[in-house]
């Protein structure tokens, strides 16, 4: 009933926020969808819920629902302050808005389906609504970044299609299904060959949505184009709905007895994933750039823990949730560091702490949180993720992702500090922001150092390994 | 009847491919449309009443006519003429994608042309690898972006003739969905390439090429 509710609050909020005269209203219904989200989240969590062959709660999917709804919380707090002060006029931002609502609702429902089928319908969705608020600001730059991000998308979700096609060819007989719970039951059936073709397709599909090497050419680009608000939403939450098909994909795999297939294949991607993030984060010149790369390191640790099957998983979610907060705070951080300095250029910030304190604060603690620096969460899921590649045997791999994650700490680090320290150059602003712009970073970092100190405490990280 | 098809089919997308005009190209997915049409006429008989009238809606009226003639507006609107420079000659285009039907045919001859395989007809399935196959070359090799989304919908029609290759049927609400995204994406990227005509003055990728590190 609840998850009934959930799926269709979005629409009617969405419809709401078109007809709203004003950027203020505008913003406060997306504030009232968050709230709603989150309770109804909360609902379907405890409660589980099912819409028979469509829509179902299970134990992975309620925490990437938890993932979305939180940090969506987060945004449409910081949103109401960009919104308010923006310089386009109600109509725009009531699009925006509106374009805004049906994205997370996309989301949502790519989260809750239990049907391949459909979740390529609503992942498809949210490409669609997703370009819209790339474009927002109009320029050229954003021209250019959503027409890669569309048609690179539409390629690679065209592909994943193919991949579901196989699928269902894969299967014997007359019935043929895409409900994963259904495919899982009769998984020892399937045709091996075109399982494994389904596969690959819908792992490349799929992983150019989720910003997986070597199929993620659209990401940088898209996620420093698009306005801070939005940033924060395509790498906090877009990647995980992406990232959450690659698990059922696998998951399929697994229970027709062909892990390893699968894990060689994901496990490639994933290293490749962190390679290229670290092969870039140390030249790239724009610090939502920098951001963008660090987003397909952490799909990368990510990929790689999904192939190591079911044990890994509790890990997976962790580094899921922890990425995504963390991710959101760096980049609404960084979108108070665009509006006082005006450049997205790392070389035109300097003195962040000095001119405003509070951003420069909150910027260092999400690199700290980002880097998986205890107490950070990641560090224990990191943790996790590479000692069971150890315990496997998979010592080069393993060893191959420390070494890149040290060279990626360190970029990130010379940059982030840069940023931070020194004195602040003439083009910055003397404006006085919001606590708007402040909070939601505040409330996303402390929430994981709290969770760090817990995990830290109740010694849940030992029980992984 | 049906390797007829499949002849008219495949000629479409050869023409498409080694052609330089781009209202040619435009007419020759029309003409694939009307050929997938045909396709699933032909196959009444195994269809349910309701998926049989939605495959005919889709195919008649969205591919065969309502993409060709956003398509032509597009096209109109902007002035776009000629795919000039392609960044492969189109006698190569010619051979390369004749190239490609032949072994794509000949494949899936090779693996489903015994009895074996009864659920899935060998000349669909080459053909439509053919055309996915086609799309994505056109796409790589083309410098309009209007190509590119041209090259987009013959991948698409190569995915739908994937799908009728073999037996079987999705949901209803999946086909409506995505027939629904299809199209909106379509539309979006048609959209993109006024928008990009009116900002940059040129409709060719090598405009598109700023944002790099």
């Amino acid at each position: 009933m609840y998850l009934i509710i959930l799926l269709c609050a979005g629409p009617l909020f969405a419809l709401a926020a078109l007809f709203s005269r004003s950027a203020k209203a505008a913003a406060l219904t997306a504030g009232a969808y968050a709230a709603a989200h989150a309770l109804l989240c909360a609902l379907v969590y405890f409660n589980g819920g099912v819409v028979s062959g469509y829509f179902e709660a299970d134990a992975v999917n309620r925490v990437f629902l938890l993932i979305l709804s939180a940090v969506f919380a987060g945004v449409s707090v910081y949103n109401y302050d960009f919104s308010v002060k923006s310089k386009f006029d109600s109509h725009k931002l009531a699009n925006y808005t509106a374009v805004l609502l049906l994205f997370v609702s996309a989301m949502t429902a790519v989260l809750l389906s239990s049907n391949l089928g459909l979740m390529w319908v609503f992942i498809e969705a949210t490409t669609l609504a997703g370009a819209f608020l790339i474009y927002f600001n109009g320029t050229k730059h954003a021209l250019e970044a959503v027409w890669k991000y569309i048609f690179i998308c539409s390629i690679g979700i065209a592909f994943a299609f193919a991949g579901i096609i196989f699928l269902s060819a894969s299967q014997p007989g007359e019935e043929k299904t895409l409900m994963i719970s259904a495919i899982h039951a009769h998984a020892g059936e399937l045709d091996k060959l075109w399982l494994k073709i389904a596969f690959v397709l819908m792992i490349v599909g799929f992983g150019t949505k989720a910003g997986l090497a070597p199929v993620h050419a659209w990401l940088p680009d898209a996620h420093s184009e698009a306005p801070s608000p939005v940033s924060a939403m395509l790498s906090a939450t877009l990647l995980n709905s992406a990232m959450l098909a690659i698990i059922r994909v696998y998951g399929i795999m697994e229970h027709a007895g062909m892990e390893k297939f699968a894990s060689q294949f994901l496990m490639l991607m994933g290293i490749l994933s962190v390679f290229v993030a670290a092969v870039y984060i140390m030249r790239v010149g724009n610090y939502k750039r920098l951001l963008a790369y660090s987003s397909i390191e952490n799909m990368g640790i990510i990929a790689a823990g999904v192939s190591l099957g079911q044990a890994a998983m509790p890990a997976v979610l962790l580094q899921a949730g922890g990425h995504s907060l963390a991710k959101a705070a760096f980049f609404l951080t960084s979108g108070n560091i665009l509006r006082r300095y005006g450049v997205k250029e790392i070389s035109g910030v300097t003195g962040i702490l000095k001119k405003d304190p509070v951003t420069g604060r909150l910027w260092i603690m999400a690199f700290v949180m980002i880097s998986a620096m205890p107490p950070s969460p990641l560090f224990f899921s990191e943790l996790a993720i590479l000692g069971r590649m150890f315990a496997s045997g998979m010592w080069v791999q393993a060893a191959i992702i420390m070494i890149l994650l040290t060279v990626i700490i360190y970029g990130m680090a010379s940059v982030v500090f840069k940023m931070a320290f020194g004195e602040p150059g003439a083009n910055a602003v003397d404006e006085r922001f919001s606590m708007m712009r402040y909070i939601p970073q505040a409330v996303f970092l402390t929430a994981l150092v709290f969770g760090g100190f817990l995990l830290l405490a109740g010694g849940l990280w030992k029980v992984k390994i | 009847m049906t390797s007829f098809l499949a002849v008219i089919f495949g000629l479409a997308m050869i023409y498409a491919s080694s052609s330089g005009r781009i209202e040619a190209y435009i007419r020759a997915l029309a003409v694939q449309g009307i050929v997938l049409f045909a396709a699933v006429l032909l196959d009444l008989g195994r269809l349910t009443p309701l998926s049989a009238l939605f495959l005919c809606v889709e195919t008649l009226v969205f591919k065969a006519i309502l993409i060709p003639w956003f398509l032509i507006y597009t096209v109109r609107r902007n002035g776009i003429m000629r795919e000039d420079e392609p960044y492969i000659s189109n006698f190569y285009s010619l051979v390369i994608t004749t190239i490609i039907f032949v072994a794509s045919l000949g494949v899936s001859f090779a693996a489903f042309g015994s009895e074996a395989h009864g659920i899935i007809r060998p000349v669909y399935f080459g053909v439509s690898i053919a055309a996915m196959l086609t799309g994505l070359f056109m796409i790589i090799t083309r410098k309009k972006i209007i190509t590119h989304v041209m090259g987009y919908v013959m991948m698409e029609n190569g995915i739908f003739l994937l799908a009728f290759s073999f037996a079987g049927e999705m949901p209803f609400a999946v086909n409506i969905g995505v027939l629904m995204d299809l199209f909106i994406a379509i539309f979006l990227l048609g959209l993109f390439v006024s928008r990009i005509n009116e900002t940059f003055d040129e409709v060719e990728v090598e405009a598109l090429a700023d944002l790099k590190d």
